[in-house]
């Protein structure tokens, strides 16, 4: 078939489609994706009205003239949906705001062509390519949404696409239904190998260009410039360090301020404070400490008052001592609750979409918003993530040979620790390289001590490390992984404070890293010569590979059912057992009192090993059973006699011979005399 | 179906590299559905029971004949061997009717000692047909007769110098010739009325009777399906001709066993000689059609 055949068949007009329900099906499919969008806020809901009003107004037209549908529609729709593309191409040509200014105009493009292409489906091959593009205008929803909720719309679609899918094959097979059991048996293999895709593929990457999104949420603007707030105050109110007075702070973090009091970790809550898409986990860095005095970390050089002005994206200056080794991470963060103004990252931020015209940018890669970070703000951020393997960084160079640009705080203490030095010596007295002298004191720390939120503050002037490492052994992140750094430090090795979050639980369904209030974290950067600084966890085992939807899926599955317990379970399940058993039961019983007769017949013949042949007669039966019996008897006949009189002549006796006549079926057997076999 | 795989693979790429769990997610939902769709009627169509209930024994080229089937499920049923328009069978809901009818259009002679069926489903959700080619033996073998072409007139004898090889224009068996005077027996409907009248005596009509003498019908058919068709047809026409006109006919044609040469008293007859018929050479006997 040539390309012009093969053209001419696809242009040729198709069968007039008939089916109402059909069409109404699809009509629900579009108006649910519309209204997706209209919820994400791609388009207004006056519009999405609008839109709705005019498909149900199209669709009708286009039934009505389904037969000989006129040609100006043709023209009309031809040239509205070139239009549109037209208008869609200009306005994407040249994107300003990343995927957003892709989006939108995908939405209205979608959107538009499907209402103008509503006036002019006369097929059903038409109408398939309305289920379609209702398709298309759901994945543009999908590509935004960022919540569960957004779950609702695709159930809802995915029924209506099914209702639509069904009617179809009942317009296409002449007025065929699909029976109930048939469309559970399609729902069911349609949900498993959804599921069963979801498992296998991997989570999705954000490779792409074009996703790069930044938002303003509801922050006003910091007084301050290069000010760090909180989110306690709003935003003109400085973070301060916490203190044992106001040690409760919803959805806040002591350490996001411009020093870490390491006495006290406060009452955090569970508040989802971000969302965070990105390839791979990290840990979310929002400030690193260099200077440390015993009971607090505090930065040598505070975030400069002149700010770093450009426009989005933000093209920033690699931190003193980091080098630029790795790999490309892109991140994008949804802030779902007021936060620190500070620019969370993974590892070594590159570049920043954010919305705002300049961020203040310290020399440790601290990064602050001139912006109060509120609900709904989004920022995307590309950073350099370590890629360096264990055995790179033990064969990195000596950490004692500094470069100038690395700061000589890295290794300051505020006095001596002998005691934490003898053990540091101890711990790592057979170590030869840096990176094994880390993990040797991280599995000391892990073996010897206990991680608890539930401790008093420490009191005022006690110096943290002592207090944990020679005192109880029982602390929280910011005490364990200070100790570390403090013995890092004593052994001459660079180490700092790092404080930001850990990367959170990864959602399946959404792609996303659901970090809480409660996933602020404390924990330490050893510096390594040609790799800059690496993360070290002594508290928390962060898995730091990219998950997979199917796996956690199944995990959470997992937990889900081990959390459910057994015994009201087992019960359940045997109660409903019981029940389906009685039902079965009650369904077999016979419903006339002839028939239970005729079945107390059967048996008994069945006993004696004379079963009633297919083509035989009740009445043949009972003969043949008395003739069995010896020539005397005749109870069979007479049984047979009465049941075959009800079932075929409607006489039945009254309740008391009815019921003498089945307990007499019951009672008799039988008498095979004997030498006359045992079987037919 | 390729369309379907581009259309998951693309949507699967752009969802992968978007980074959108929903749009992946979505992906997969769609994904199933085609699936199902491509797939289940491979199911459908492998799994549907069709039976043969009753099927005529004589048919006419280029008339419809029926078939009356049962199916287990609802399908498309094209019939290839002998042909037909499609049509549906199957209960249309659950519960609902089995039988119905399927309608071939034979287009040429012959015996049909089975059908082919083209069936097919797009079931559950009409985005895939998937064909299965059933064989059901008929009860007995389907004569299919050829179209009743006109009549040939009969080829006059070579002169031979006594007159005869005119051929006398035939009376059609049934036919007034006069009328006579009523003997009991006769019909009542023979009455003639008029020329009771006439004489004052009951008068019967008189019709002519059929000749006695049999008519041979020779049917040599070529080797060329449509010319043999057109043979067939003709021939036919003219038996049914004779047959009209009160002569008593002999067929002469060959089958698959060899040459048959048998009278035929029916037009039902004489189609089911000719759907046997054979091309090939048959013995002299008669007047060749």
């Amino acid at each position: 078939m040539s390309v012009i055949d093969f053209v001419r068949r696809a242009n040729q007009p198709g069968q007039p489609e008939d089916s109402v329900q059909l069409r109404r099906a699809c009509l629900a499919t579009v108006a649910v994706a519309i209204a997706a969008c209209a919820s994400l806020g791609e388009i207004a809901w006056t519009t999405a009205l609008g839109a709705m009003v005019l498909m149900a107004a199209g669709t009708a037209f286009s039934h009505a003239t389904r037969a000989r549908p006129p040609w100006w529609v043709k023209v009309i729709v031809a040239l509205g949906a070139t239009g549109a593309c037209v208008w869609f191409f200009h306005t994407v040509s040249s994107p300003t705001d990343g995927i957003t200014s892709v989006l939108n105009p995908l939405t209205i493009l979608l959107v538009t062509v499907l209402v103008v292409h509503s006036f002019h489906v006369p097929s059903r091959r038409d109408l398939l390519f309305t289920l379609g593009a209702s398709a298309g205008l759901m994945a543009v929803g999908g590509a935004l949404a960022i919540e569960l909720r957004f779950g609702l719309y695709v159930a809802a679609w995915a029924c209506c696409t099914l209702w639509a899918l069904t009617e179809m094959w009942t317009s296409a097979s002449g007025g065929g239904r699909i029976s109930a059991a048939s469309l559970v048996l399609a729902l069911v293999a349609t949900s498993t190998v959804a599921a069963a895709v979801f498992l296998v593929l991997p989570a999705p990457v954000v490779s792409s260009r074009v996703s790069f999104v930044s938002r303003a949420g509801n922050g006003g603007s910091i007084g301050v410039p290069g000010g760090l707030a909180g989110d306690s105050g709003g935003a003109a109110q400085l973070s301060r360090a916490g203190t044992p007075a106001g040690r409760t702070r919803v959805g806040g973090y002591l350490g996001f301020a411009g020093s870490l009091n390491t006495a006290l970790r406060g009452g955090l809550g569970n508040t989802l404070v971000m969302q965070v898409r990105a390839q791979r986990p990290s840990y979310w860095v929002g400030e690193t400490f260099d200077t440390w005095d015993g009971q607090s970390w505090t930065e040598s050089k505070p975030v400069p008052r002149r700010p770093l002005r450009q426009s989005s994206p933000f093209v920033l200056p690699i931190p003193v001592g980091d080098v630029p080794f790795g790999q490309s991470d892109l991140q994008t963060f949804y802030v779902e609750s007021p936060t620190a103004d500070l620019v969370f990252h993974a590892e070594s931020a590159g570049e920043l979409w954010f919305p705002a015209g300049k961020v203040y940018v310290a020399h440790d890669g601290t990064i602050v918003s001139p912006l109060g970070l509120g609900t709904g703000s989004i920022y995307t951020v590309d950073s350099q993530v370590s890629a360096a393997t264990p055995a790179q960084l033990r064969a990195s160079g000596s950490p004692f040979a500094f470069p100038a640009d690395v700061p000589q705080q890295a290794e300051q203490l505020p006095r001596a620790y002998p005691r934490a030095l003898a053990l540091a010596r101890a711990v790592t007295a057979h170590d030869t390289t840096t990176y094994d002298k880390v993990q040797s004191l991280i599995h000391w720390i892990g073996a010897h001590t206990h991680y608890s939120e539930n401790i008093p503050p420490l009191p005022a002037g006690a110096d943290t490390v002592d207090e944990f490492l020679f005192g109880n052994r029982v602390g929280f992140c910011e005490q364990i992984s200070t100790s570390l750094a403090v013995m890092l430090r004593s052994l001459g090795i660079p180490a700092r404070e790092a404080v930001g979050y850990v990367p959170g639980g990864y959602d399946p369904i959404t792609d996303l890293y659901q970090v809480h209030a409660d996933d602020a974290h404390a924990w330490v950067q050893v510096w390594f010569p040609g790799y800059g600084w690496q993360n070290f966890d002594p508290t928390a085992a962060v898995p730091l590979s990219p998950p997979s939807p199917g796996s956690t899926a199944l995990h959470d599955v997992g937990a889900a059912v081990r959390r459910i317990p057994p015994v009201p379970v087992v019960a359940s399940v045997a109660i409903g057992g019981l029940v389906a058993v009685l039902v079965r039961w009650r369904r077999r019983r016979p419903a006339t009192w002839a028939e239970r007769v005729a079945r107390a017949v059967e048996r008994a013949g069945r006993r004696a090993g004379r079963p009633r042949r297919p083509a035989e007669t009740f009445a043949e039966y009972a003969a043949r059973l008395d003739e069995l019996s010896g020539p005397a008897a005749s109870n069979w006949g007479r049984l047979a006699a009465s049941v075959e009189a009800s079932a075929y002549g409607g006489h039945d006796p009254p309740p008391p011979a009815q019921r003498a006549l089945v307990d007499e079926a019951r009672r008799t057997r039988v008498q095979v005399p004997v030498g006359a076999g045992t079987r037919d | 179906m390729v369309a379907s795989v581009l259309i998951v693979l693309l949507w699967w790429l752009i969802a992968h590299n978007a980074g959108s769990g929903w749009v992946q997610l979505l992906g997969d939902l769609v994904f199933g559905a085609l699936l199902v769709g491509v797939l289940g009627p491979g199911l459908v169509v492998t799994r549907a029971r069709i039976r043969l209930r009753s099927a005529p024994g004589d048919g006419v080229a280029g008339l419809p004949v029926s078939l009356r089937v049962d199916c287990s499920s609802r399908v498309r049923v094209r019939p290839v061997a002998p042909p037909g328009p499609d049509m549906f069978v199957g209960p249309r809901s659950r519960g609902g009717t089995l039988e119905e009818l399927v309608v071939l259009v034979p287009t040429h002679r012959g015996v049909h000692a089975s059908v082919t069926l083209d069936v097919a489903s797009a079931a559950p959700f009409a985005l895939q047909w998937w064909t299965r080619r059933v064989h059901l033996s008929l009860p007995s073998p389907l004569h299919v007769a050829p179209r009743c072409g006109g009549a040939q007139p009969p080829p006059r004898r070579p002169e031979d110098g006594t007159g005869d090889s005119v051929e006398q224009p035939r009376v059609e068996a049934g036919f007034p010739r006069g009328a006579r005077p009523y003997v009991p027996g006769d019909a009542r409907r023979l009455v003639h009325w008029r020329s009771t009248a006439h004489t004052g005596r009951l008068m019967v009509r008189e019709v002519e009777q059929p000749a006695a003498e049999s008519v041979t019908v020779t049917v040599e058919l070529p080797t060329d399906p449509e010319a043999a068709e057109h043979v067939a047809e003709g021939a036919l026409g003219s038996v049914v001709h004779l047959l009209q006109s009160g002569a008593p006919v002999l067929l002469c044609t060959r089958e698959e066993a060899g040459p048959v040469v048998e009278p035929v008293t029916d037009r039902r007859s004489a189609g089911r000689r000719l759907a046997r018929a054979v091309a090939g050479g048959v013995p002299e006997g008669g007047a060749r059609a």
